[in-house]
């Protein structure tokens, strides 16, 4: 390539002097310009420009010692290249041609960015703890409510009711059994430790009534006939003496010429259910 | 020719042969691959001057890539290395720039 300086018979001094080594270095497009346009335009015989220099330079390939240093170089260059876009892509190896204070300096940005979340872990995790306990405090005052719930249904006649017992049956053959009879065995038996009572299917309960309906008795507006049928739940073992004891429930009833047979049970279903009125008047004053 | 097939040859023999960058020379590779880049667009600008020296071109290209990492060397021991490498990158893209420039108008002529 470097023959080609002798082909340009006409150049301005400063394109074939020695200066020429510097002009590769030093990038003055400019004036090379404006020179080549002159020279294609003056010069009478065919100037070389420089697309057709550089297909000469690729076409056909000539075996020269610049052409092998260049190459040399070249390959030196495409090596070092390829080595370092390759060591730079690998992930892994992100840091390996990082400076010392740059290290440090990402070193500090990652404690600092760890310590952020350690904070901000801990404060969720407090978060999730208190959530946790209100949750669990919910739940068991649900479980709680729930509970009350059962029980107070069974004193207001709202729900069923089981457990041990006994079963008291009042053979009124005559029609002597007046209410207020039925009401003291009712109350001997609530004295006694009664928890859930119904007679005749009707469940008793803190605002039950008994009236006389001619022959018959009514409790809560229900008529009901003998044999009088008792399903109590409570304590067996408290229930029948109570009952039983002299000049009680039972004494008064056979006075009566009524008959009366208590039985213990086990297991007795109080199923007979009340619906739960709102009262009309009285209200909560705990609240 | 025979030089571009020089500069395949070796980015191919590069990626294939994948050697492992000594530690000591690892900061100065990429300023002196970018050194490198400049001297052969600058020598690519001479060629199509038709002014092309493979004299000037050799010592252009090593001193280039010497002069490059031994700033970079000097930066690290003064302790502005990053900042020394960011600029030795901005004069040679410049200069790279020109380069291009020139190249270009030869060879679209615009």
């Amino acid at each position: 390539m470097s023959d080609q300086d002798a082909t340009r018979p006409d150049e301005t001094p400063r394109d074939e002097t020695p200066t020429t080594r510097l002009r590769k270095e030093l990038p003055q497009e400019v004036p090379a310009a404006a020179s080549r346009a002159e020279r294609d335009e003056e010069s009478g015989e065919p100037a070389l420009t420089g697309r057709q220099r550089l297909v000469q330079g690729l076409w056909p390939p000539r075996v020269s010692r610049a052409q092998l240093i260049v190459a040399l170089l070249l390959f030196g260059l495409g090596f070092g290249l390829a080595v370092q876009v390759a060591s730079n892509s690998d992930s892994g190896n992100a840091l390996r041609g990082a400076r010392q204070e740059d290290l440090v300096r990402i070193l500090d940005e990652l404690d600092d960015r760890s310590q952020r979340l350690e904070d901000e872990k801990q404060g969720l995790e407090k978060q999730r703890q208190e959530l946790e306990n209100s949750s669990d405090q919910a739940e068991e005052a649900r479980r709680q409510t729930v509970e009350k719930e059962r029980q107070l249904g069974i004193l207001a006649g709202t729900v069923a009711a089981e457990g041990p017992g006994i079963t008291m049956t009042i053979e009124d053959t005559k029609g002597t059994v007046e209410a207020n009879m039925l009401l003291d065995a009712i109350q001997e038996l609530r004295a006694a430790g009664a928890e859930a009572i119904q007679v005749n299917g009707v469940r008793v309960v803190a605002g039950t009534y008994l009236t006389e309906s001619g022959k018959s008795v009514s409790v809560d507006g229900n008529k009901i006939n003998a044999p009088y049928r008792f399903k109590v739940i409570g304590k067996p073992q408290d229930l029948e003496p109570a009952l039983n004891i002299p000049g009680g429930v039972v004494q008064t009833l056979e006075k009566e010429q009524a008959t009366v047979s208590v039985e213990r049970s086990a297991k007795i279903v109080v199923d007979a259910l009340r619906a739960a009125e709102q009262p009309d008047y009285a209200r909560s004053s705990s609240q | 020719m025979i030089a571009v097939l020089g500069l395949v040859v070796g980015v191919v023999a590069g990626l294939l042969v994948r050697p492992e960058v000594p530690a000591v020379v690892e900061p100065y590779l990429p300023i002196a691959v970018v050194a490198a880049l400049d001297a052969v667009f600058g020598g690519l600008r001479a060629m199509l001057d038709g002014i092309f020296d493979d004299k000037v071109f050799v010592v252009s290209f090593l001193s280039n890539v010497v002069v490059a990492a031994l700033i970079v060397f000097l930066g690290d021991k003064l302790g502005v290395g990053a900042q020394l490498s960011t600029g030795v990158v901005v004069v040679l893209g410049i200069r790279i720039f020109s380069n291009a420039a020139a190249i270009r108008r030869h060879v679209f002529r615009a």
